[in-house]
């Protein structure tokens, strides 16, 4: 197993557990989510930055 | 009707003006769980190195725990006492291993703890710290495999109920430390340390915590008083060990006994108002009440408004403190307010 940190764009959503679930399924493409925080929010183009450390097997 | 109970999260690692520095978010939690049934926070709030305060309605999960928690994925159930298992990085010096190894003897001769014979990982974990453009410190981990190992063995041989994880940090000599131990800066090893502790609460579903090792650091005159617990001594064992001799355990299945808290029971979530864009916060959001503190600030800019989460907005701790009173009391916190606006019409 190997971990990694990254980061991702997600487009801003009203509902905040519809939001969590397309964290998640941005995140398991490239990896499986292990921790992760929107860190940043651009209200003018609708997009929460999202920073999360995933794991890999080898 | 269920017991009164509270959330709190101080997000590890993104410098907290409180909480974000050794454990110094404890006296918010010592003032909710006074005016609460029971209050559900983490390590980061409840580990001042060695300091710590236990309370009997408190109770301490880890960071993936309480996200699975407020997903309603596990629920928690109370233990009177957990069997510890100890597990060291193999990157440990032997005479700084000897330091953990007799602090975890004094929890178990001064405080009773119970804990297993202690496993070394076979590589050492090899912990990287990284401070990711948002001012957040992360980290990863170059031997999880190891990690996972000698957990396994401390729950297959020693019979652990919940693991307590000492890595080896790199010695860090920055302005970044400096900052932190001057009070103004993020916690550079929180975020790293979160992963480890991650990693095996996500395999194993049984609770755990992690404290640092490092080689002790210069005296310095000007340490503020909100990391002045890290300045203590050779170890931040001890609030870990403390923490996990009652951790709640994880449930999966939501048939079990009464006891077992499951998030919708959750009646207030107490959050800085800068950082509600954690995986719990998300979940739990427009099902609990969310109280979100303006002078808690953070290095992170993530109000709730822009990701749909409604909150009561309050300037302090202070007013947070009213605010779950009243709750419990069951008084519209507004009726305190000198003027009250009339009804209209829907």
């Amino acid at each position: 197993m190997t971990t990694h940190f990254i980061t991702a764009e997600i487009d801003l959503t009203e509902n905040p557990v519809k939001l969590n679930r397309e964290i998640e399924a941005r995140l398991e493409q490239d990896g499986k989510p292990l921790r992760w925080a929107v860190t940043q929010v651009d209200k003018q183009r609708q997009k929460a930055t999202v920073e999360a450390i995933v794991t890999k097997e080898d | 009707m269920s017991p009164f109970t509270v959330v709190l999260i101080v997000p590890t690692g993104v410098g907290a003006a409180i909480g974000g520095y050794a454990g110094d978010a404890l006296p918010v939690a010592r003032s909710i769980a006074q005016i609460s049934d029971r209050l559900i926070t983490h390590p980061n709030v409840l580990n001042g190195a060695q300091l710590y305060w236990s309370l009997d309605n408190t109770y301490y999960v880890e960071g993936y725990g309480l996200d699975r928690f407020a997903a309603k994925d596990w629920g928690l159930r109370p233990v009177r006492q957990n069997k510890i298992g100890l597990l060291l990085d193999a990157g440990i010096e032997p005479e700084l291993r000897l330091r953990h190894l007799q602090a975890a003897d004094a929890t178990r001769a001064t405080l009773g703890l119970n804990l297993t014979d202690y496993v070394v990982t076979d590589a050492p974990l090899e912990v990287e710290l990284r401070t990711a453009d948002s001012g957040a410190s992360w980290g990863t981990i170059g031997n999880p495999g190891s990690l996972l190992r000698a957990a396994e063995k401390l729950i297959s041989q020693g019979g652990a109920e919940a693991i307590a994880v000492v890595a080896r940090f790199p010695d860090d000599n920055s302005q970044e430390l400096q900052n932190y131990r001057h009070g103004s800066g993020v916690d550079c090893l929180a975020g790293a340390e979160a992963v480890i502790s991650h990693l095996i609460v996500r395999q194993f579903q049984i609770p755990a915590a992690h404290a640092p090792a490092l080689l002790p650091l210069a005296v310095d005159p000007e340490v503020s008083p909100r990391a002045a617990a890290e300045e203590l001594g050779y170890t931040f064992l001890p609030c870990v060990l403390v923490g996990l001799n009652r951790a709640p355990q994880f449930v999966q299945n939501s048939s079990l006994d009464r006891e077992t808290m499951w998030s919708d029971e959750v009646d207030a979530v107490v959050i800085p108002y800068r950082s509600c864009g954690g995986s719990a916060i998300l979940n739990l959001a427009n099902r609990s009440e969310i109280i979100a503190v303006t002078n808690n600030t953070t290095a992170i800019q993530v109000p709730p408004e822009p990701l749909g989460i409604k909150v009561t907005k309050v300037d302090s701790y202070l007013e947070a403190l009213g605010v779950i009173a009243a709750r419990r009391a069951g008084v519209d916190f507004r009726a305190l307010n000198p003027s009250i606006p009339a009804l209209r019409s829907l």
